[in-house]
Parts: structure tokens; C-alpha cells; sequence
């Protein structure tokens, strides 16, 4: 790895340890096998949020040529939001891409990825279908998110309506993550869902 | 990019830190309207990929950069960091200003060259020293002048062919123009024109020169002498048609009879005076020449002119 990514990562995982964040419990950050390359997040989810007390987990990979790069971040934690993938935890953050500057650092992406859960782009998708219903059905949307970080990352309030529903499906011996897809997608309508599911 | 933190002595005031590198600022530049500060070699990278600001993303394009104020070089010079040889030994601790002339001199240095006391001479990096061996050296060394001899032989081969196809074709030439001349008298006039002319052209080049002790005049100057005189002329563009005449003309045997033994030449001193002298460059001696002398009297002039070499005095 070049010499400079290394001593950048080196010192901004010192930056992030001696930051309130990490006091405050807001996000962590470690080293994975001890390799400057690969780091592995973790951010709460932001108060009055759906994504409120969930711990969401992130995959950072450092290319060699940071920062002229910006690092490479997905959720490892399953999540409902319109600017993260469903399926792959891809995220859609300008400035993981095109907006990436070099003075940008770990603590600063992990605050912005903190940020967008608080404040969602829906114009701006990564998942079309989540960002469908979050413009046209919010409180569905809302509960959704809720249960999803219930179920996956740890939330504390769970929606027993959707629970139920799930556990019908799983009756029917449905996969449990399938299930729960399916009924999201379909804006919890048990019947639509699994139609989709037997066709 | 920069250099590590954690070389220097005590805190680093943030404002010195490359947001680029995280290094301590390195030759570092500005960009202009935000006036953030980064290592040149980091931000030239950046701007590379993005012409922007790495801070506030600012259009900012490599030729905008400015040297950065001198408070902060000044902040940046009175550092104290250690050597970059603290792993082969060196402790100094240095202002980061003094750094790169210390580096220089770093007896630490594994790369400083060092000459071999064994015989052969040669300079060679510290580190190298212990697997050095003169006479391997001594014989790559060869090896290569004796490669490069080759190719300059080769070269001359191929130099002296192109040579003596211009001289063929310059002699054919020469042939030419001679029986133009013979066959032609506009021609041949046309060509005494031109000669004479570019006799004046080179008259008019050179510097004009004074005698100042007429007594120092070498009458009867040797082989070896007249050879540099020539070799003098030529290089100063003298026309080859009367380069060879105008030497004969450098001895007292062919002087005119106004000069022709010491004592016409002690009578008709004052006349000396009026003679127009121009420099052979770099020489001991001046040319009397015919173009530059009409005024004077016949029996002190021959064609084309006369070369006066002196022990001294001439300016």
C-alpha cells in the first residue's frame, strides 16, 4: 500500500478515536486483520430517526491511491433507505464519488453517511422501489425502516403488525429475509406479496 | 508530500499539517481565493484528477497556486525534526530550514558518495563500498569508453566519407566555375567582383588594431609562427583565395620596396602612421590590407595586402 494512504489512515484512525463521536458513542471504527487496506465502521442510528438506536455496520476499503480516491463504503447492516441498496448496501453519497475531496476523511464520510439517514434524497436513489415509497406512502416508509432496523441492526422498537405478517409468510415456508423483502416491496400487502412470491 | 509527524519535536500547530498527505507541510503552495496550503508535490497529484480546492472544492487549476505567506514558512522553518538517517544512526535534530543541507552532508547517509581508497578512484554511494570492487569497476568502466570509441570510430569513418563526397563535388564545382571564367569574360569580371567584395566584407569584420612599438615587428617569422598566424586568419572567415597570398606577404622577401630591408624601413618610419591596421584576433600581429590602403603610397603596399606580426605592442 503507498506509503502516504497508510500514514493518512494511521493518523485519522487516531483522529476518530480521540473524537466526541467515538465518546458519544455515535461510531466506531476498527482495523480488520491489521491491514491499513480494510476497516470495518459502525454508526448508531440518529435520534428521532427510524434508524434510531440500530447499529449499522460499514465495509470501508482504502485504495491504494488515497486520498486521491475516496475510500470504498457499504452497509454490512441491512437497511431500508432510499440512497442505500436493499440488497448489496451500496450507497449513493456524492461524495463517495464525484463530490470526494482530499481533505475529506474517514470521520468526516462516516458523519456524512450519518447524516443521510437523518435526511434521505429520494431524487437521488440507490434503491428505486425504497425510494418510491418514501415519497409516496412516508408513514409506511417510516414503520418499514423502523422494522427493518429492529430486526437487523438492534432497534429497539419493533412493529408487531409487521412481525405478524412476516410470520404468516414464514408459515407458508417462505425464506424469513425473503418474506420480508417481498412485504416491504409491496407496501406490507400480504396478499400481493406473496402472490409475487408463488408465481 | 510531506514529511511524518512524528519526526518533529513536541506539537505540530495544525494550520502545518497538509490536509492532502497528513504530513507536516512539504515545499507547500496555496491555492489562491481560499488560501488553504498543501505539499506542492500533493496538491499538484490532487489537482491532477480535480482541479479544485481539496478543502472547499474552489476551481483551482495547477498555475493558480502561490507561494504560501512567509509567516507560515517562517512557522514551518523553526520545526525541529530529525534526520532522515535516525535508522542508520544519525541523532542530530534539526530547524526543518537546515534540513536539506544537513541531508546533504549526513555522514549517516548510505548513499553519500564516497571515494575508494583502495586505488581506484572512483566515487561510489557509502553502502556500496563494502561490495566494492576496483578492479570489476575498473573493468565495466572500460568496457563502456571502449563501447563508446567504437561508436566514435565509426562515426569519424562515416564523417571522413561525407568529407571527401564534398570535396569531390567541391573540386568539380571549383573545375566548373574556372572554365566559366576562362570562357566568359562578363563571368570572369562578375567573379573579381565578388572576390574583391568579400575581401571588404572581412576587412569591415575585424577590430581595428594600433601599433604601439613599431620597433617589436618580426620580419623574418618562422614556420611555426606563420602557421598560427593562418590558422588565426582562417578561423577569423578570411577568403581562401588570398589567405595564401596574404601570408607569403608576412616576410620581408616579399615586402614592398618601401619596407624591404631595415633600413628603408627605418627611413620611411613616419609613413607608418598612416597605414589602416586591422587585428588578426588573439595575435601579435596586424594586417595591412590593400582595400583599407589606397591612400598610401605604392612603394609601401603590395596586393592584397601585408601581414606585420610584432613581438609586442599591438592594441
Amino acid at each position: 500500500m503507498a506509503n502516504i494512504a497508510a500514514k493518512r489512515v494511521k493518523r485519522e484512525i487516531k483522529e476518530v478515536m480521540k473524537s466526541e463521536e467515538i465518546m458519544g458513542g455515535a461510531f466506531k471504527l476498527e482495523l480488520i486483520n491489521n491491514s491499513w487496506t480494510e476497516l470495518q465502521g459502525e454508526i448508531t442510528g440518529p435520534p428521532d430517526t427510524p434508524y434510531e438506536s440500530g447499529k449499522f455496520l460499514l465495509e470501508i476499503k482504502v485504495p491504494e491511491t488515497y486520498p486521491f480516491n475516496p475510500p470504498k463504503i457499504r452497509f454490512i447492516t441491512k437497511i431500508w433507505h432510499p440512497n442505500v441498496s436493499s440488497v448489496t448496501g451500496a450507497i449513493c453519497l456524492d461524495i463517495l464519488k464525484d463530490q470526494w475531496a482530499a481533505a475529506l476523511t474517514l470521520r468526516t464520510v462516516l458523519l456524512s453517511i450519518q447524516a443521510l439517514l437523518s435526511e434521505a434524497e429520494p431524487d437521488d436513489p440507490q434503491d428505486a422501489v425504497v425510494a418510491r415509497q418514501y415519497k409516496e406512502y412516508p408513514s409506511i416508509f417510516a414503520m418499514t425502516a423502523t422494522h427493518w432496523t429492529n430486526v437487523y441492526a438492534e432497534g429497539k422498537k419493533a412493529i408487531v403488525d409487521y412481525n405478524r405478517r412476516v410470520q404468516v409468510l414464514l408459515e407458508m415456508g417462505v425464506e424469513e429475509h425473503q418474506a420480508r423483502v417481498a412485504l416491504s416491496t409491496h407496501n406490507w400487502n400480504l396478499e400481493v406479496a406473496t402472490e409475487e412470491l408463488f408465481s | 508530500m510531506g514529511f511524518d509527524i512524528k519526526r518533529f519535536q513536541g506539537d505540530v500547530d495544525e494550520e502545518l499539517i497538509c490536509p492532502i498527505c497528513s504530513g507536516v507541510l512539504e515545499d507547500p503552495m496555496q491555492a489562491p481565493a481560499c488560501e488553504h496550503a498543501f505539499c506542492r508535490a500533493c496538491i499538484t497529484e490532487w489537482i491532477s484528477r480535480q482541479p479544485t480546492c481539496p478543502v472547499d472544492r474552489q476551481a483551482v487549476t495547477v498555475g493558480q497556486l502561490r507561494a504560501v505567506p512567509r509567516i507560515l514558512r517562517n512557522l514551518l522553518s523553526r520545526l525541529c525534526t530529525s534526520c532522515d538517517n535516525v535508522p542508520h544512526g544519525c541523532t542530530a535534530i534539526l530547524k526543518l530550514d537546515s534540513l536539506a543541507n544537513h541531508l546533504a552532508e549526513c555522514e549517516y547517509n548510505p548513499k553519500r558518495p564516497m571515494p575508494c581508497e583502495a586505488g581506484c578512484g572512483l566515487v561510489i554511494p557509502k553502502d556500496e563500498l563494502a561490495e566494492h570492487n576496483c578492479v570489476r569497476e575498473l573493468r565495466a568502466l572500460i568496457a563502456t569508453q571502449q563501447g563508446k570509441l567504437t561508436d566514435y570510430q565509426q562515426e569519424l569513418a562515416e564523417q571522413r566519407l561525407v568529407i571527401n563526397e564534398h570535396k569531390r563535388e567541391l573540386a568539380l564545382l571549383k573545375e566548373f566555375m574556372r572554365a566559366m571564367r576562362v570562357s566568359n569574360p562578363a563571368m570572369r569580371a562578375l567573379a573579381d567582383q565578388m572576390e574583391r567584395e568579400e575581401v571588404v566584407r572581412w576587412a569591415g569584420s575585424l577590430a581595428r588594431a594600433r601599433v604601439t612599438r613599431w620597433g617589436g615587428m618580426i620580419s623574418t617569422p618562422d614556420d611555426v609562427l606563420q602557421m598560427m598566424i593562418k590558422r588565426s586568419l582562417s578561423e577569423s572567415g578570411c577568403p581562401l583565395h588570398i589567405i595564401d597570398d596574404l601570408m607569403e606577404n608576412c616576410h620581408e622577401r616579399r615586402w614592398p620596396p618601401g619596407l624591404s630591408s631595415l633600413e628603408t624601413r627605418q627611413n620611411n618610419r613616419r609613413l607608418y602612421e598612416k597605414y589602416v591596421c586591422k587585428r588578426v584576433p588573439g595575435k601579435q600581429a596586424v594586417l595591412v590590407l590593400q582595400c583599407d590602403n589606397t591612400h598610401v603610397d605604392e612603394h609601401m603596399m603590395v596586393e592584397p595586402g601585408l601581414v606585420m606580426i610584432f613581438a609586442h605592442g599591438i592594441e
